[in-house]
């Protein structure tokens, strides 16, 4: 999933953001509301993390802003605000929940977790899409009895990918969904890791499931044959 | 808690001025009494020189003669002295009645000298008057003559103390009243620095608390992170898991002061629910059941048959009763039973914890409730206590307006008793 992660304090950021990303995830992390603010208007997310006090534009704006985008994406709102009142201020701004510091890294990662179950694709701990299903907490793609494992970034892309499947996906939005915000990739990196995906993708007998649409980008198409 | 100084602080001023004041009267009312009297005998003793005066006597053979015949109101006619004596009577050297006027008197004279507060009865209207008598010698050259013993009726002077008695026991009060009142105002002034100084220090302490709890969480997130990262590495493993064991009780530490610094004195009648006691005790012992199974402690609830209902702060009730439970199970040994009461009296509703663990020793029983207090440190150390359960569970009681009590029996059990006003605090 791509996460956007809005933290402060650069101790409390790093750790979280480490840990998304060991859980295979694209993740964003800024320490103010505005750069925050620019970013969502810049790419799509699939999960928000947000602090509530955050410099110049704080993490309950940042939330009812999104919100008010028409932007359905979970939001996880950490705070050291505690108090029952406050709490219902922060989901009432459109948090979908709510973590109060100290936070259990452990919990954390569930509650992302609980949060990323509300793809309609979602099913059980998996991604699927016809036969092919990604597991997610092992980043291995298993279809037909076989299964091989990803990279991260491999990973992120096909869940991309299959997030949105039979959709053209330019390469500038794969570009925002896979490489995180600041580390431009390369001119031929896209290129190289959709064909590093194809080849671990050969192992499941999938690879030619993504085509390449000439000068746009990328389509993952299940094949339409023997499907019930 | 400050209404409950200050209350007392005016109780104090008022009962310690109160009592002066009432000296004070008393004292002024003394005073007037004396002075009153000392006026009359002086009238009294004036009166009866005049009348002294006018004793005549011949000396024969060492003997003195007297003759009353001058002597206004006893001798011959009427005199102007009359008026304010009731009666006058002379006696002679041997204590003889010799002559008098007014009501009829004993023959012998049997008052001592001086002045004296008499009772006697109005030979006119027949009732009881008090009058001031005074018994005075009187003297001639061969010694003395004889007694003249006068009396003139106290009702004037009485008239006048009572008058006393009643402007006092009329102003008496209200300027108790004025004194309760001014003790009532000064001591809110009094209380003004106090309240402010403590107000400061939760204030204090809520901040701290809550500016701790940043640092503690990235201490907590970061240790966490070197595990994910690190989980097969023994070397680490151990360091970061007693890292993060740490932050997560620093973090419990935290919340407690967090949760003693906000809800001290009353709860807000917003933050109030109506709330069935029973359902809550339910809920509590079911969830405290399996703890105590696991520790083959026979936990029990015994339900009443009628519905109790109370104003509280659900979350904040539920706790305190958490922390009753979480330490019968700690201090209870395997085998024993923890008992959970719930008993209605009227306008009260009566929780009770029973244990039949350890027990608190009778020297630390006045202290458990206080913060930070331990009464075995090494136990508590190692059952993640920071001695402030207690302490959260009687401010919480206090802020419903309820109490809480202990009795214990060292190596039999402890009883916990929660009492709780059904009635909404106002």
């Amino acid at each position: 999933m791509r996460v956007l992660l809005v933290e402060d304090d650069p101790k409390q950021l790093m750790p979280l953001q480490m840990a998304l990303s060991q859980a295979g995830h694209s993740v964003d992390g800024v320490k103010d509301g505005e750069t925050a603010q620019w970013l969502l208007l810049e790419k799509e997310y699939d999960l928000l993390v947000l602090d509530w006090m955050l410099p110049r534009v704080n993490g309950v704006t940042l939330c009812r802003q999104f919100r008010a985008a028409g932007k359905t994406a979970p939001v996880l709102m950490i705070t050291a605000r505690d108090t029952t009142p406050e709490k219902v201020t922060g989901l009432d701004a459109g948090a979908d929940d709510y973590l109060v510091k100290p936070i259990d890294l452990v919990e954390f990662m569930a509650r992302v977790r609980a949060l990323r179950r509300r793809s309609p694709l979602w099913q059980g701990d998996t991604l699927s899409l016809k036969d092919l299903h990604l597991h997610l907490d092992t980043l291995t793609v298993e279809r037909q009895g076989a299964s091989v494992s990803l990279s991260s970034r491999e990973f992120q892309l096909l869940e991309y990918f299959m997030r949105h499947p039979r959709q053209v996906l330019t390469r500038h939005q794969i570009e925002q969904a896979v490489w995180e915000w600041g580390t431009e990739p390369e001119s031929n990196a896209m290129t190289v890791l959709v064909r590093k995906l194809r080849h671990r993708l050969q192992a499941v007998g999938a690879a030619d499931w993504i085509e390449s649409i000439y000068g746009m980008g990328y389509r993952l198409t299940p094949p339409e044959t023997h499907e019930s | 808690m400050f209404n409950r100084s200050r209350r007392n602080l005016a109780r104090w001023f008022t009962l310690s001025m109160g009592s002066i004041l009432v000296l004070f009267a008393g004292v002024i009312y003394q005073i007037e009494v004396k002075d009153k009297l000392e006026a009359l005998d002086r009238l009294l003793y004036d009166k009866t020189r005049v009348m002294a005066a006018s004793v005549h006597y011949e000396v024969r053979q060492d003997q003195s003669q007297v003759d009353l015949n001058h002597v206004p109101l006893l001798g011959s006619g009427s005199h102007p002295l009359a008026e304010d004596l009731i009666y006058v009577r002379w006696y002679n050297a041997q204590g003889q009645l010799v002559r008098f006027f007014g009501a009829s008197p004993p023959d012998q004279l049997n008052a001592s000298f001086g002045y004296l507060t008499v009772q006697s009865t109005d030979p006119l209207l027949e009732n009881e008057i008090w009058l001031r008598q005074a018994t005075l010698p009187v003297e001639g050259r061969t010694g003395t003559l004889g007694y003249l013993q006068v009396a003139t009726p106290l009702r004037e002077t009485q008239q006048e103390l009572q008058q006393l008695q009643m402007a006092l026991t009329l102003t008496v009060p209200i300027a108790l009243g004025l004194i309760a009142l001014t003790g009532w105002v000064l001591s809110g002034f009094a209380m003004q620095p106090i309240r402010q100084a403590y107000q400061q220090l939760q204030r204090f302490t809520a901040d701290a608390s809550h500016e701790l709890r940043s640092p503690i969480s990235a201490i907590l997130t970061n240790a966490q992170l070197g595990l994910l990262i690190a989980p097969n590495d023994s070397h680490y493993h151990h360091p970061l898991e007693n890292i993060v064991d740490s932050a997560k009780s620093m973090g419990a530490l935290v919340n407690n002061l967090l949760l003693l610094a906000r809800h001290q004195g009353q709860l807000t009648p917003e933050s109030l629910k109506l709330i069935d006691l029973n359902d809550l005790l339910k809920s509590l012992a079911t969830q405290f059941a399996t703890l105590a199974e696991q520790k083959t402690i026979d936990l029990t609830y015994e339900q009443p048959e009628q519905l109790i209902e109370l104003w509280a702060d659900p979350d904040l009730l539920r706790q305190a009763i958490e922390n009753l439970l979480n330490n019968a199970c700690k201090y209870t040994r395997a085998g024993g039973t923890i008992r959970v009461n719930l008993v209605p009296y009227p306008g009260w509703a009566v929780i009770q914890v029973i244990d039949t663990g350890i027990g608190i020793p009778e020297a630390d029983l006045s202290y458990i409730f206080d913060r930070f207090y331990r009464v075995d440190t090494e136990r508590s150390l190692e059952s993640g206590g920071f001695g402030l359960g207690l302490a959260i569970a009687q401010q919480i009681v206090q802020a419903h307006s309820g109490s809480i009590h202990v009795t214990s029996v060292v190596g039999q059990g402890s009883m916990f008793q929660v009492e709780l006003p059904l009635k909404l605090p106002s």
